[in-house]
């Protein structure tokens, strides 16, 4: 018995003194950083997804022939210097002299690689629909740094979607399996991959040979904690040094901590509603359509849902995307003039309404639909809420079935042109267009519109017809209902002195940081 | 001893193909992956071709045997979000699963049957009381609440432990690798061991201090105490052994829950074990990495209770299983 107490007792001495002997580590050395983000990268295969959270590795590691800076402004990367020549060509002028991370040396046999490698469905390639569009790709005049692009059809916004489509190299993909290619990148990026333990880190090193400015971080490890409380207090206790995605519910906590500069900006992401229109419908009426946006009371969403971390949106383009218009305003929230334009158009007493959308993709979402729910309320609508994960929403989305549903979108290459084809086109197989327009919302005169916009050669022309076109889905269509945008929102550690600017589309490139 | 085992293997089997065939019922009914691995702005043409390269068209009877046939050959197929063979991306984390697991095991079976012991020799101590009570909270409080308890008082308010990941670990063979090794792996394994372990290590000691206020009352042990045997043969030789058997099947059933219900405490320590991999899995809708996942778990525990089985053997031969 006395024995068995000494064991008990031994053993949390023995605990504690584990305990005792460390204060936490601090991250890392001098030159190296430490970030926490809330999804981990899925796939080292550039290829292989086109989100967001895996992009921001990538990016580290690859380029694409063009390269934007944290204002998300069109640079060069791996081209020089590139043009549009006609509707269908476009010329890119490749680097020389830039190496890859096995020692291979970039050429235009690797861009046309990478470009052909584009068509190929998963498991190879998530950019199947861009790659579609590539017809070939050739040297000019037999000058190897030379090339044109043709496209099977007018892609206007070809240049502005390069800097997320990664060359890789020719010869070490050709001959490597999928799994290899999967887990060790190749490209000719400002990082080297060192190494990745799925779930817990990666790990990223500065290459030596990078034909650009050497980057002043020299390691870099990047931690994926999906859990945010604990993101949050690893952030704390200065386990990590940047940490991306604070929760809204404790940003406040975030806020009033002295160790801890919060940085935020507004996200690209807009929190909108669809619509059906189609006849039959209570929303086919343009009186129920304003109605329904004048009675949602989107300052209120933001404060009391948001816990003020949004922007009011007006439309769903943001301002650095072609095609947004800054004399859009949101229609003023009015229940009364709602009540009378419900009443004019038939509905003194209200109709019901299911409300879709899913709980589990943007922040706060289900609350949101909640909160339009009570507001509809107000004005006589019953709101019947069916939200849901989004691995069952999305199927509803392509479905076209839903009546009317909560969806978030911006456009990765800053053209509103492209989303208005899958948004807001009339569902239409053959053509490709409606693809994500869940509630089939269908106007002829917006589909013309969109088809013109993109034959248009001349991009000052075509910005302001995709102008035309967003005031008039907005104002005289009411296409759909726009909420807000996002709040990005970061978290970096006084005490490493670290100096950072979040880029618009949530990419962490290192070559970016620098520390003090 | 040997039919016994051929008895169990055969049903193992008919086990693993229900448990495949229900993981596969369900996928029809949860999300469709080709809508993401097509890509977002992919036409219907373009997701059909990606649903007909994927062989997800073919009827469900067709996909299912396609699955057996290749599972049969070790084949597990590819992530859909990885694009990376399944059977090396949940190897590659099973270690860090087991190894959190084995630790929450010995913690509970020590401090389980340690404090059931000392709790069941003076039930009416007011320590031992507080003790029972304490084991009530490890009960029903919920594994989440206790977790982010821990990181509160460990990690934020007194800084000692840190808070999430496995710290230094050392690589054993391929893939392997393991914190047991290195103070920084040991320190990074306490948290989590205690959230994984704490309800185990409560139901264990209500088991052994229900077990063991049972036996004592024995008359062969009232017997021994006249014999005049020493405290430390009367109760670890004569009544603890007897009081251990539902205790031995409890806690054999129980390690192959924590191994593979620890999505919890792994999400919430950030454990880069396969518990996480799982549920990020079913948040992309990776078809491929879930069933394999379940497949693998499946067998794992199926071997465990086979192991509790000859155990229980050794422990009390009075059990036959013919």
């Amino acid at each position: 018995m006395k024995k068995l107490i000494l064991i008990i007792v031994t053993m949390f001495l023995v605990l504690g003194l584990f305990m005792a002997s460390g204060i936490n580590s601090i991250a890392a050395g001098k030159d190296s950083i430490d970030v926490a983000v809330a999804a981990p990268p899925s796939t080292m295969n550039p290829h292989g997804t086109d989100s967001d959270s895996n992009q921001s590795v990538m990016g580290n590691i690859f380029e694409g022939l063009l390269y934007r800076n944290t204002a998300g402004k069109l640079l060069s990367g791996l081209a020089t210097s590139w043009e549009r020549i006609d509707a269908l060509t476009w010329r890119f002028t490749l680097r020389k002299g830039v190496k890859f991370h096995n020692g291979n040396d970039f050429t235009w046999e690797d861009v046309k690689y990478s470009f052909e490698r584009l068509k190929e469905p998963h498991p190879v390639s998530v950019f199947l629909s861009f790659g579609k569009m590539i017809k070939s790709v050739e040297t000019v005049n037999n000058n190897p740094w030379v090339i044109d692009v043709k496209t099977t059809i007018s892609v206007p916004y070809f240049a502005q979607n390069l800097h997320q489509i990664f060359i890789m190299d020719k010869e070490s993909t050709e001959t490597r399996s999928l799994g290899e290619i999967g887990q060790n990148p190749i490209g000719t990026g400002p990082y080297k991959f060192v190494e990745w333990v799925k779930g817990s880190y990666l790990k990223l090193t500065v290459n030596e040979n990078y034909w650009g400015e050497a980057p002043s971080i020299k390691n870099a490890e990047i931690t994926p904690i999906t859990e945010p409380s604990t993101r949050l207090a690893a952030i704390v206790t200065g386990q990590v040094d940047i940490l991306q995605g604070i929760p809204v519910e404790l940003f406040e906590t975030v806020a009033n901590n002295i160790n801890i500069e919060v940085i935020t900006r507004p996200a690209r992401r807009c929190i909108y509603l669809g619509l059906r229109n189609s006849p039959g419908f209570p929303a086919s009426d343009i009186r129920v359509r304003r109605a329904m946006y004048m009675a949602i009371n989107e300052e209120e969403i933001i404060e009391k849902v948001m816990f003020g971390h949004a922007f009011p949106a007006s439309q769903i383009p943001d301002p650095p995307t072609v095609g947004y218009d800054s004399t859009i305003k949101r229609f003023p929230y009015d229940p009364e003039r709602s009540k009378i334009l419900l009443a004019e158009a038939g509905y003194p007493d209200g109709f019901e309404i299911r409300l879709t959308g899913p709980n589990d993709r943007y922040v706060r979402d289900a609350q949101i639909c909640e909160a339009i729910a009570k507001q509809l309320a107000k004005v006589g609508i019953k709101v019947e809420l069916d939200t849901k994960p989004k691995a069952l929403f999305w199927p509803d989305v392509s479905a076209h079935t839903l009546e009317f549903f909560l969806i978030g979108w911006f456009d990765g290459c800053y053209d509103s042109g492209r989303s208005a084809g899958p948004l807001l086109h009339s569902v239409d197989v053959e053509k490709g267009y409606g693809g994500s327009n869940g509630a089939d919302y269908s106007d002829s005169t917006l589909d013309k519109l969109i088809e013109e916009s993109a034959e248009i050669v001349d991009p000052e022309v075509r910005a302001d017809k995709l102008k035309l076109f967003t005031r008039m889905a907005m104002e005289e269509k009411i296409v759909i209902i726009p909420l807000h945008y996002q709040e990005d929102s970061y978290a970096v550690y006084k005490e490493r002195g670290i100096e950072f600017t979040p880029r618009a589309d949530t990419w962490i490139l290192f070559r970016e940081i620098s520390l003090k | 001893m040997a039919k016994c085992i051929i008895t169990r293997l055969t049903q193992g089997i008919i086990v693993l193909l229900v448990v495949s065939f229900v993981c596969f019922t369900i996928f029809q009914y949860f999300g469709d992956p080709v809508l993401a691995l097509a890509g977002r702005y992919a036409t219907q043409a373009q997701q059909e071709e990606v649903r007909s390269k994927m062989g997800l068209d073919k009827p469900f009877y067709i996909q299912y045997s396609i699955f057996l046939k290749n599972t049969l050959h070790g084949d597990f197929g590819l992530s859909y979000l990885a694009q990376i063979p399944v059977l090396g991306l949940i190897l590659e984390r099973l270690p860090a699963s087991i190894e959190l697991a084995i630790s929450a095991m010995l913690i509970s079976l020590i401090l389980g049957i340690g404090l059931g012991v000392i709790v069941s020799l003076n039930p009416r101590y007011f320590i031992n009381r507080f003790i029972m009570a304490g084991s009530l909270f490890g009960i029903s409080i919920p594994t989440f609440l206790i977790g982010i308890l821990f990181i509160m008082i460990f990690s934020v308010t007194l800084k000692v432990l840190p808070t999430f990941g496995r710290g230094g670990v050392i690589k054993v063979i391929g893939n392997w690798r393991t914190g047991f090794f290195t103070i920084d792996g040991l320190r990074h394994l306490i948290l989590p061991a205690f959230t994984l372990g704490v309800y185990q290590l409560a139901v264990l000691l209500r088991l052994t201090r229900g077990g063991m206020l049972e036996v004592l009352r024995e008359d062969y042990i009232r017997t021994a105490w006249a014999k005049g045997l020493s405290p430390r043969i009367v109760i670890f030789k004569h009544a603890l052994k007897n009081a251990l058997i539902p205790v031995v099947t409890m806690a054999g059933l129980q390690f192959g829950e924590l191994i593979a219900f620890s999505i919890v405490t792994e999400s919430i320590f950030q454990w880069p074990g396969a518990g996480n991999l799982l549920l990020t899995a079913m948040y992309e809708t990776d078809h491929p990495v879930i069933v394999a996942y379940v497949m693998i778990t499946s067998i794992l525990i199926l071997c465990i209770n086979l192991f509790v089985d000859i155990l229980y053997r050794f422990i009390n031969p009075k059990i036959r299983y013919e």
